[in-house]
Order: C-alpha cells, then structure tokens, then sequence
C-alpha cells in the first residue's frame, strides 16, 4: 500500500515536470486568461521574420492587440475577443506565458509593469501568404499551401477576410440580421466544405490501381464527349471528344466519361474503406478547427451513384485542408506529415523556449502508389489540363485541376491542388477559388503566382 | 501589501505544512514518551498557524466579516474537541486525534473559499458528529457484546444497502444509484454499511474455525457487493471487496486467499468488462476510456479530469494563492474534485504533503491494529485502516489521472454528510482499539508488578535477597 502511494506521488512529480505544461497548454483551460493580468501577450511572427500580431500599451496601461498586415493574415492570426480564433485562440497560452530572464522580471514586478509575453513563430510564409492574398484578389475561396515533408502549413488564406482590428464592429454587424448569414469569420481552408470535382479523380485513380494493381496500365477508353452510365448522362467539359485514350491521358485531360467509366467499375465496398482511411469521415490529425469530409458512397450504394461521385460531383465534400493533406502525402512518398501552424515559441530577446517538432501521422499509401500518382499528376502540368498554365517555368509542378459545379446552371468552383518539383517535393498548393465563371481567376492561375513566389525567394 | 502579505503567507503555508507532515512521520517513529508530547504540541501549532494563514490570506481577499467569526468559532471548536477527548480518554492517540482536527480544519479552509454555505454545514454536521462519536470508545470499552453480533451487522448492512431500491427514498447520482433523500438530507447508506462490513467480517473470522466457515463468510460478503455492482457503484464494490480479501490474509495468514482473492478481483472485472460492457458497466467504460485520454473526451466522460488536471498543472508547486486561481470551476470541487482545487490555490507541494499525512494515518491505523491482542478489535481496526487507505487512494488517484476517476470522496477533507460522519465513526473506533489496548497494556503491567512485588515479598519472607 506504502508502494503505492509512493508510485502515486511519483506520477504527480512526473505529471508537473513533463506533462503540465502541454496539459494546460489546452485551449479549454480557462484559467489561461488569467495570466494576461501580469503579462502582456506577446507578438506573433511569421517564419521569415514579419510581425504579423502584436500587444500595445498605452499610458493608462490599457493593452490592445494590433495586426500590422490586418486582412492578409486575417485568418491565421484569428482575434483575441468573443472567445478567440485562428492562433490567438490555438497559441494564446504561450503568448501569456513570460520566459525573460528572472532580472528584468523582478525589475517589472517592483515596478508594477506587466512582463513581455512569449512570441509566437508561426510556419506561415510572408512572401507566400502575401503573394496568394494578391493573387485571390476579390474572389472568394481559399488557399492552403503545406510543406510535405515537414507538414509546415505555410500558406493558409481565406476570403472573405476581415480585419481582425475591427472585431468588434464585425461582431455587431454578425448580430444584426444582415449579418447573420455572413460567413466573413469562417476559416474556409479548414472549415470550408466543398465538391472536389475534378481533383477526386486523383483518388478514384488510386482506386482503380489498388483493385488493379497488374493490369491498370493497360486501361483503354473512346470517348466521344458524353456518355450515359446507368442511366446518369455524363459529360466532358464543353462536351469535348478526346477519342482513344489511356489510363494517364483520362487523368491528364480530366476525362469525366473516362472516370465514370472507372466508377462504375469499382467495388464499393473497398472503395469507402480506402476512402475512409485516406481520412474521409474521420478526424483530420490537425489541432486547430476544421470540418470532416465525407464520402458516402458504400457496399450498398445504388449504382447510379458511382459516376457522378468518381468524377467528384456527387455527395463527397472535402476541406481545402484535407485535400492538400492528400496530396502533402502523395508528394511525401505516402507519409502523411501532420499539419501545424506554430513553429516555435521565443522569449521577447529572441531565445528559444519550445520548438514543435513534425510528426509523421502514417502512411496513407505506398510509396510505389505515391510515386505512380505523382507521375501522372505531372502530365497533367505537361500536357494536360494545367499545361497552358506552367508552359516556360523554370519548376515542374505534378498536380490536379478541377472545375466543381454547385448548382444546375453551370456556376461552378475552381481547383488545383498539387505540388512543385515532383522529384523532390518542394511545396503542395492547394487552391479553391468559388463563382468561377463571374471572376474568371481559375484555382491553377492562383497556385502558379504562388509557386512563382516560392521559388523567386 | 495586501498582495505581499498574502504572498508571503502562501509560502509561510507551505513551509508549515512540510514541517507538519514531517511531524506525522517522527512521531510515528518516536519511542520516547516525552519526546512524542513535544512534537505533538508542535504539530498541534503548526495546525493553527496553517489554519491562521489561509483565514487571514481568505480575509485579505475578500473582506468579509462572517469568515473571521467562523474562524473563530472553528479554533473554538478544535480546542475543546482535543482538550475534552484526551482528558476523558487518558489512554487515546493524540496523533489521531491531531490528524483528525487537521483534516477536518484544512476540509472547511477549502470549502469557505469554495462556497462559505457548504462550509457552514460541514462545520456544523462534523461537531454534532464529533459530539457522538466521541461515546464511541467508551461503549466500546463497556460493552463486550459487540463481537458476538456478527449476523446482526450482516442483516443490518443488507437491509441498508438495499434501502436505495426503495422508490421515492432512493435516487440516482453521477450513473450509480447510491443515494437516498430524507427531507433535505442526502445520505449515502454505503458509507455507513462499510463501518458494519468490516465488523461483520471481523465476527465472522474471530469465529471461523473451518474453511467452511470462511466459505460462508465469504458467501455473505459477495451478497454485499452484488448489491453494490446492482446500484452501479462499482468504486464501493472495490473498496468492500479488498478490504475483504486483507481482512481474511490477516486472520489466515495464508498466502493462498491473498492470492486467490486478487486473481478473483482481477477475473471479475475482466469478466464484467466483456460481459457488460454496454448495459451495468456501460458508465464505468466511460471512464476508463476518458482516464485513458481525458482531452479527447473533454466534451463528455473526460470533462471532470481534464478541468481537475487543468487546475493543478496550473496552480503549480507553489499554488495561485487562495482566491487567485478557478478553483470554483474545477466540477464538484467541494466534493469529490477537492484535492485538484486545493492543489490549484495552496500548491502541489502541499497536495503531495497531503498525500503523505494521509498515508500517515493509515500507518498509525494499521500500527495500532497490529498492536492489539484481541482478534476482534485487531480485525476489525485492521480492516478500517484498508478501508480508508483504499478510498483515499481512489479518490487522490482519480483525480490525478492516476488510475480511472471512481466518484469517490477524500476522506474528512471533502463536502458530505455521510462520508464526513462515517469517517469520524472509524476513527473513534480506531482510537476505542486503541483505549482498550492501551488500559489492557497498563492492567498487564500493574498484573505483572503485584506479581513481582508479591513474590519479592515471599522471597523477604523466606530470607532468599532479591
């Protein structure tokens, strides 16, 4: 019993020693506000060195938070009133924290000034978030780019925006009846559910592979435009004929006759089990909010089902997120690496306190998977549907385009996802860009100016 | 200066603890007669001076009144309570009744800052209940009976714990049908049938002669805890059931019931896990899966654990102060979540202590009940210091994420009527096995001096030098 108790009181030492700190690190501490009575929160600063969030103090001592770039980072940095979001919300407990050295601590003690929080360095790029900001323009949509080796998020937009300076009169303006269907605060690269169109024929690609593993590579197909599967009439874009082709050419061109075709083919069953593991209907491992894609097509599905969904249409939603969580696998061998927004915490003269390192959540595919995938997707940028856009860059990009009808009039949404250097994966993009046909800025134009970026640096 | 006094005083508090909970243990240790009563006077100055600071702290704060006159009236109450048992019991622990007096000081202390009308009716209840159960010892010296009443603690035990089934009287609480309501007044009837458990048990191995007497004895007992999983409390059914098993190890002194009862216990469990998993059971798979990981549930069965492991990360070692922290936010923290909030505002060095001072009754507990000569009383003291160590182990592992949260409550410290009550009955029974052995000890040695003197009158007598 005296053992007991020992080992007891043994795990309570262990648990303030190495756990607390991450334990009360926990959004749902409410006690963390508490801390901002002796602290003034500290600053949150891009990768490359930008402060993008910072506290300010005036005379009276009151402290008011600022956000120096405002809209463009709108949706990183969150606000710091009605509850929090974004990192104010994810990383205020490390902001309320104070790890200056003990000197200047007591000096501020005795002077009753508040200690300067902890900062907070975010993955997020400067150059890459701004270059994605200009390139959105007055389209709404969302932008999310990670980098698949690391699962560093270092692009993550969202429009509309707001200035989180001007909360308060958001919050009013959200309470009002105009307001009240406003989805201005809503982070729509992890919360923003969406058709994938075209850019899930990646995954009824890999479908189609797994159930074939031998023979995929011998796939024929005629199309001539337009076909009915099941009674479902599909169509090529503009009822176009892309005659005899193979299993890379459907992909390249973004046959949709072709992938109903592969739909209606496929074993239903296993077809939800993959999805299901490739985090479909699941909890995403990512810490900040963010929606569950579904897909709901299963062993007891009708078969009239099949073509629209292959194709992307159908019932399946998916997160600007998830999908570029798919595609930071694809591009890392099959390893999915975590997502994460915060890099590191520093003390206010710069000094390290925490480091997060990257994890590595598990394989969603093999490597042989990944690497047939990847080469595809790059014939896609070479030859197919995204060519005319990369045509004289200096990088190759292996990648998916895709165009996802949301109502029955043709107003439709545009995507890419992908990433560049396919030997070497250097950065996944992924783009939605709504109401395609008003602005005419397709989601393959966005992810280019900010691959461009990327490698102007 | 308010803030400087109030800092200072929340370390003074700390040091003061330490020094008390080392008092616990040297004491324990000491020998000598004298020695003892010093340190017992010490440990006694240290209570007040700990009970001074968090009042004082409590006032600084909140600038009421009424806390100091509840002071007042709680040094009032503790004096008298030491002064009046000893002086009527010569031959009574002081150790306990220390520990007792603090415990119950450090409970209110927490329970003014939680909410001032619970500790109210704490205070009041536990002095009616120190009042009674101060007869305690003395019935027990007088009435020798008491060991041969073994089926009437049986029936009685039963009965009481059956009286939950009764619609109308009986309700449910927190997934265990555990309660029942008299007027105002909620009683959990488990807490005083585990007092007549352990008596029974007791009676039951001073008579037990054959195995099949244990057998019988044994049957009787699983009755005891089918009822307890039949009202879904399976934390009582714990605690009943290892208190059973040391009880019938210490009166065999056979390894193999040691043995046989936790590869029993442990067959059970795994038994009742797969069997019912989904109907009985289905609460306790709540929260063996919310001890495994309380974050992911934290919406559901995780909720109380992550707030309580919240509020104690966040105290810290030195704690927030009294009123600085949210202990009032950690759920039932008057009750069974009490430790997290006294670690969150008073620090986790003085929860760690805590934890010692508990461990430390149950030392002088079981060094008692292997004092005494008499089955009976050794049996059943014996079978009080497990019941105790038991349900503080529980409740401090629970809380701390240690093992799976079981609704149990830390022993005197925590808000409620019948856990305060029963508490205080095991140890006046604990210190009556004390009286008695300790007036059979001095019988002895006056026995053994008349002897003495007796035959060194025979040898004057018969001219043999002594």
């Amino acid at each position: 019993m005296i053992f007991v108790f020992v080992a007891m009181i043994a795990y309570v030492i262990y648990f303030m020693e190495f756990e607390a700190e991450t334990v009360i690190a926990n959004s749902r501490n409410i006690r963390q506000d508490n801390f901002a009575d002796d602290v003034e929160k500290g600053d949150i600063i891009t990768s490359d060195g930008v402060v993008i969030a910072t506290s300010n103090t005036d005379e009276e001592g009151n402290t008011s938070r600022s956000y120096p770039y405002g809209n463009t980072f709108a949706h990183v940095t969150g606000y710091d009133k009605y509850g929090k979001s974004g990192l104010e919300l994810e990383g205020n407990f490390y902001m309320l924290r104070s790890h200056i050295n003990i000197f200047e601590k007591v000096i501020k003690g005795l002077s009753e000034e508040k200690n300067r929080g902890d900062n907070i360095v975010t993955t997020v790029d400067y150059d890459l978030q701004t270059a994605a900001y200009n390139a959105m323009g007055y389209c709404e949509g969302a932008v999310i780019a990670i980098e698949p080796s690391s699962g560093k998020i270092k692009v993550m937009l969202s429009k509309p925006d707001y200035n989180p300076e001007e909360i308060d009169y958001i919050w009013n303006y959200l309470q009002t009846e105009e307001g009240a269907s406003s989805t201005i605060l809503l982070n729509r690269a992890t919360q923003g559910l969406y058709a994938p169109g075209s850019t899930f024929k990646v995954l009824t690609l890999l479908e189609y592979i797994r159930e074939n593993p031998t023979s995929y590579d011998n796939y024929s197909y005629d199309c001539y435009g337009s076909e009915i599967f099941t009674g479902v009439d599909i169509h090529c874009n503009d009822d176009t004929s892309h005659y005899t082709e193979s299993l890379k050419d459907s992909l390249a061109y973004s046959c949709n006759v072709s992938f109903a075709n592969i739909g209606t083919g496929l074993d239903y069953g296993k077809f939800r089990e993959n999805m299901d593991k490739l985090l479909f209907n699941n909890n995403l491992p990512y810490d900040g909010d963010y929606s569950v894609s579904s897909f709901d097509i299963d062993a007891n599905s009708r078969t009239d089902e099949l073509p629209q969904t292959a194709i992307g249409q159908g019932n399946t939603e998916i997160t600007p997120l998830h999908n570029a969580m798919i595609m930071s696998a694809i591009a890392n061998g099959g390893v999915l690496m975590e997502p994460y927004l915060i890099e590191r915490i520093e003390n206010d003269d710069g000094g390290k306190v925490k480091k997060f390192k990257s994890k590595s959540y598990g394989s969603l595919m093999t490597s042989e998977e990944a690497q047939i995938l990847t080469d595809y997707m790059e014939s896609v940028c070479d030859y197919g549907t995204a060519s005319s856009y990369f045509y004289g860059s200096s990088y190759d990009v292996a990648g998916k385009t895709g165009t996802a009808e949301y109502d029955n009039e043709g107003n439709c949404n545009s995507w890419f996802v992908g990433f560049s250097n396919p030997d070497n994966p250097d950065l996944v993009v992924c783009v939605i860009v709504e109401d395609y046909n008003t602005y005419g800025v397709s989601g393959t134009w966005v992810a280019k100016q900010i691959f461009d970026a990327y490698y102007s640096k | 200066m308010l803030n400087i006094i109030c800092e200072v005083s929340k370390y003074l508090i700390i040091i003061f603890m330490v020094l008390y909970t080392v008092k616990c243990f040297s004491i324990l240790a000491s020998k000598d007669a004298k020695d003892r009563r010093k340190k017992l006077n010490k440990q006694i100055v240290y209570v007040f001076i700990i009970h001074f600071l968090c009042y004082l702290t409590m006032y600084l704060r909140e600038g009421s009144l009424k806390l100091l006159i509840f002071y007042g009236v709680q040094i009032f109450v503790a004096v008298l309570y030491m002064a009046l048992f000893h002086s009527i019991y010569k031959e009574s622990s002081r150790l306990l009744t220390n520990n007792t007096a603090f415990l119950l000081l450090i409970g209110y202390t927490m329970l003014t800052r939680l909410d001032f009308g619970l500790a109210i009716k704490q205070f009041v209840l536990a002095t009616i209940a120190l009042g009674v159960t101060a007869f305690i010892p003395y019935i027990m010296s007088r009435w020798k009976n008491l060991r041969n009443m073994g089926v009437f603690y049986g029936i009685a035990g039963i009965f009481l714990l059956l009286t939950v089934f009764i619609p109308g009287l009986g309700y449910e609480s927190y997934g265990s049908r555990n309660w029942i309501k008299i007027g105002s007044l909620s009683i959990q009837p488990m807490e005083f049938v585990k007092i007549l458990f352990v008596f029974f048990v007791a009676c039951m191995l001073v008579k037990a002669n054959t195995f099949m007497d244990i057998m019988v004895n044994a049957i009787i007992s699983a009755i005891f805890m089918l009822v307890l999983v039949l009202e879904k409390d399976l934390g009582a059914a714990v605690i009943f059931y290892i208190t059973y098993v040391c009880m019938v190890y210490l009166a065999t002194s056979r390894p193999i019931f040691l043995i046989g009862g936790v590869g029993l216990g442990v067959g059970a469990v795994l038994m009742a896990a797969t069997l019912f998993k989904d109907t009985l059971f289905y609460h306790v798979m709540v929260r063996v899966e919310a001890w495994k990981d309380p974050f992911k549930f934290i919406d559901t069965g995780g909720y109380q654990v992550s707030q309580s492991l919240f509020a104690i990360g966040t105290g810290g070692y030195m704690g927030t102060g009294l009123y600085m922290g949210k202990a009032d936010y950690i759920p039932v923290s008057e009750s069974d979540f009490i430790f997290s909030a006294i670690c969150e505002e008073m620090g986790v060095v003085f929860g760690l202590c805590l934890i010692l001072v508990m461990l430390s009754v149950y030392i002088s507990f079981a060094d008692i009940a292997m004092k005494v000569r008499q089955p009976f009383y050794k049996y059943a003291a014996f079978g009080y210091s497990i019941l105790f160590i038991i349900q503080t182990l529980l409740n401090l592992g629970g809380v701390t994420k240690f093992i799976p949260s079981t609704g149990v409550t830390l022993p005197l410290v925590s808000y409620g009527v019948s856990s305060v009550t029963s508490t205080l009955v095991i140890f006046a029974v604990i210190q009556g096995v004390y009286v008695i052995h300790n007036k059979e000890v001095i019988k002895n040695e006056k026995e053994k001096e008349r002897i003495r003197s007796e035959a060194a009158a025979l040898n004057a007598r018969a001219g043999i030098p002594s």
